[in-house]
């Protein structure tokens, strides 16, 4: 798995790809943090790219959208597979955690 | 013969391995590569369950891992010689939690029952035995 991240004005833009399970886990949350702490607004993950999650994998999308929630910055997850989709849907992390279709809907929650 | 199986230490790092496993299993038995995330799913959440729990202080238990082409499905069976546990004794998570709230752990289980279509497990002498099957889509029944 291999993550790149992009700011644009005030938001953070992630794409991570590949496989997201317990080895790549930690690795992407360090990357997470580390670039929350940089973000001034909002934070999209973008995981067009991403084909594949695990339970190890939705733990790091809970902690950092925990952590984006008490520094008060606007976190959306995008353009999520069907696969990975379903992962969301049935543990509920798609109630918890802000899940847009596209990139053009995470941005509409982005803070002006 | 359509049964594979393969023998790992209950170290995270024959992850990999075992994922290597499973995929030589779908090409060499055809099978729909969209339809092999779920087994890489519960292969994984079951895999590392054991690695986590079954853990005694001086060693690593050894695991057994085997895929079988069953009636229009596919049955993966991982068994370990660690101290016995039932994973499905565990406590399914509060899907309602609000994110401050929200338990980190307990997931991998409950995603396992949610791809596959049976999950059972068994004690057998010194061995956890959790057994697994899934219908899939481009398997026909055998002939009656």
């Amino acid at each position: 798995m291999n993550t790149q991240f992009e700011s644009l004005g005030r938001v953070t833009f992630v794409t991570p790809s590949g496989r997201l399970d317990f080895g790549a886990a930690p690795l992407f949350q360090s990357e997470l943090e580390k670039a929350l702490a940089k973000t001034p607004a909002g934070m999209v993950i973008d995981c067009a790219g991403l084909d594949y999650v695990s339970s190890a994998g939705l733990r790091v999308f809970l902690l950092v959208s925990r952590s984006a929630a008490r520094c008060g910055i606007a976190l959306v997850i995008c353009s999520l597979k069907p696969a990975v989709r379903e992962v969301f849907d049935v543990s509920g992390f798609s109630q918890i955690i802000a899940v847009c279709a596209d990139r053009a809907a995470a941005l509409e929650k982005m803070p002006a | 013969m359509s049964e594979r199986h393969t023998a790992v230490p209950g170290d995270a790092a024959q992850l990999p391995a075992l994922l290597r496993f499973l995929q030589d299993f779908w090409r060499e038995f055809k099978l729909t590569p969209a339809e092999a995330l779920a087994f890489e799913l519960a292969l994984e959440e079951v895999f590392m369950n054991v690695v986590m729990h079954g853990s005694r202080a001086d060693r690593a238990p050894g695991v057994k891992v085997s895929m079988t082409v069953v009636d229009g499905g596919v049955m993966l069976t991982v068994e370990d010689d660690g101290p016995a546990f039932d994973p499905l004794s565990l406590p399914a998570p509060d899907l309602t939690a609000s994110l401050e709230a929200r338990r980190v752990g307990g997931l991998g289980v409950f995603l396992v029952r949610q791809v596959m279509d049976s999950v059972r497990y068994e004690r057998r002498d010194t061995t956890n035995r959790l057994q697994m099957t899934k219908k899939m889509g481009g398997l026909s029944p055998a002939p009656k």
